[in-house]
């Protein structure tokens, strides 16, 4: 016989009535602690600053570890965003997960260029900015060779780095979410169409592209999702780990970088008008970019529900690349969930580290 | 069949937020869908563009009325402070290189090296789990 409960209600609803009184009292209470409260720290595991110019930051991570792989890691973000993003908060944070796991590694990250660097180009990010932190690797950990992990358009400057630098240091190449061909590049492509598009305008008259510009052609693509994502955050304040993990991308996302006006404006003529890498037609320095070239055993890293980089656009790397050994994984997930959160630690750190450990040793 | 089950389980939440949750998530989608379906089309481009460049436009003015009276008052504008900036970084860059180079040469140094490597800690000499298991066997 079953429980009538109080007043002749089902213990199951009166469950469900206690559970909402309850997270309606602790939404009160820690929705003031979350209007209240500081930003969350990020970027926590102990690292030193190796290298600091203008725009650049190289780091490195401290090892966590009793023995490492021989073969270093050189992360190298997007330009649009900052690097802790792969260093979210302990327990969340794929350099820790790398570090736990035996890894050296170095991280390039970007702070917001300076007035007075609006004339960087695609050239000073991967013929002096890569292959200057590179060497420094090298010479900091006293191996000859190097991975490179590179994560959006920081795989696109690694792409190009790798392709014109073929008899250089490179022992493993991953790209996660990088995207090849611009065509494909869905609402992005539409909006920077050359026909309406005035890139020398914009470029000549701010000198820097702002960060409000970036965020917005971000954003636009997903209107209601900061919308959504406050509802969703006020509907679960209750949970403490659910908030931790928001106001740290939330965060993230809200510290978008501005960009150089040089390097935007070939980054859209040379790589979103032109489609030269994926074209093999990109010179750079007087050096041919051509994929083709890359022969490196190589990893690709793509989301299912990628709304910034379309899988139509990073998925012909694979085709493009001259290297034998080489590896696509599409896992389930987004831009940023493919590389941070939950999702990641249970997908794709493991699958990276498998890859990259049997290389470098 | 797997659809059905997921359809019957958001027909009957059993954590009271799941179905505002739900209300969410295809609010955000259908928005989302419906925005994009707006915003994709060329003429959205062209006016986003037009209102874009009408912007940029009035700032260039503006930027080119300042340049002219500071011109006036004999001060430098902000053009030239850049550009003197830019020179500045342009011997930064200079220099870190001659570092850099300085550097590697000074690292050579086989003391120098040796002691770096005791720094360094951690050996160089993890293998990965499957050539362990091959070493072990």
């Amino acid at each position: 016989m079953s429980n009538p409960g109080f007043n002749g209600m089902s213990p199951q609803i009166l469950e469900r009535a206690r559970t909402i009184v309850d997270r309606t009292i602790q939404r009160n209470i820690k929705g003031l602690d979350f209007l209240t409260t500081p930003p969350v720290p990020v970027g926590l595991t102990p690292k030193e600053v190796l290298y600091e110019r203008g725009t650049l930051r190289l780091y490195h991570y401290l090892p966590q570890s009793d023995e490492i792989y021989r073969v270093p890691i050189l992360m190298v973000m997007a330009t649009t965003n900052k690097a802790y993003v792969f260093d979210l908060a302990p327990g969340q944070s794929m350099v820790e997960y790398l570090l736990k796991q035996g890894f050296d590694v170095y991280v390039i990250d970007w702070e917001p260029p300076l007035p007075e660097e609006r004339g960087l180009n695609l050239a000073d990010y991967t013929q002096d900015f890569i292959p200057t932190c590179v060497d420094l690797v090298l010479e900091d950990s006293s191996e000859p060779d190097i991975s490179i992990v590179a994560y959006c358009m920081g795989g696109v400057l690694s792409l190009i780095y790798a392709a014109t630098h073929t008899d250089g240091p490179l022992k493993n190449l991953v790209c996660l979410t990088t995207p090849v061909n611009w065509e494909e590049m869905g609402l992005t492509a539409i909006w920077s169409d050359k026909e309406h598009f005035d890139v020398d305008r914009l470029v000549d008259t701010l000198g820097i592209i702002p960060q409000d510009f970036v965020r917005a052609s971000f954003e636009m693509l997903r209107p209601a999702q900061r919308t959504a994502g406050q509802m969703r955050v006020w509907e679960q304040m209750w949970n403490d780990d659910f908030v931790k993990s928001f106001r740290a991308f939330d965060r993230w996302g809200a510290e978008t970088l501005p960009l150089a006006g040089e390097y935007f404006r070939d980054t859209t003529k040379e790589l979103m008008w032109g489609n030269k890498l994926y074209n093999g037609t990109l010179v750079i320095n007087g050096k041919t970019a051509k994929l083709s070239d890359i022969t490196v055993p190589i990893m690709a890293a793509q989301a299912e529900h990628d709304h910034i980089v379309a899988y139509e656009a990073s998925k012909p790397l694979m085709q493009l690349v001259g290297s034998e050994d080489k590896e696509e994984i599409v896992l389930k997930g987004g831009h940023v969930s493919l590389i941070a959160g939950p999702n990641a630690a249970r997908r794709m750190w493991p699958r990276l580290a498998v890859w990259l450990g049997e290389r470098s040793v | 069949m797997a659809d059905q089950q997921k359809k019957q389980q958001r027909e009957q939440p059993t954590d009271p937020g799941e179905a505002f949750r739900n209300l969410i998530t295809d609010w955000e989608r259908n928005f989302d869908a419906m925005a994009n379906r707006f915003m994709g089309t060329s003429e959205y481009s062209k006016a986003m563009n037009q209102f874009q460049n009408m912007q940029l436009e009035m700032q260039k003015r503006f930027n080119d009325l300042m340049a002219h009276n500071l011109s006036n008052f004999n001060m430098p504008s902000r053009d030239d402070i850049l550009r003197l900036g830019e020179s500045i970084r342009g011997i930064e860059k200079r220099l870190a290189a001659i570092e850099l180079q300085l550097a590697k040469k000074g690292k050579k140094d086989k003391k120098d090296k040796d002691k770096k490597n005791k720094r360094k800690g951690p050996p160089r000499t993890k293998l990965p789990p499957s050539m362990q298991n091959e070493n072990a066997s």
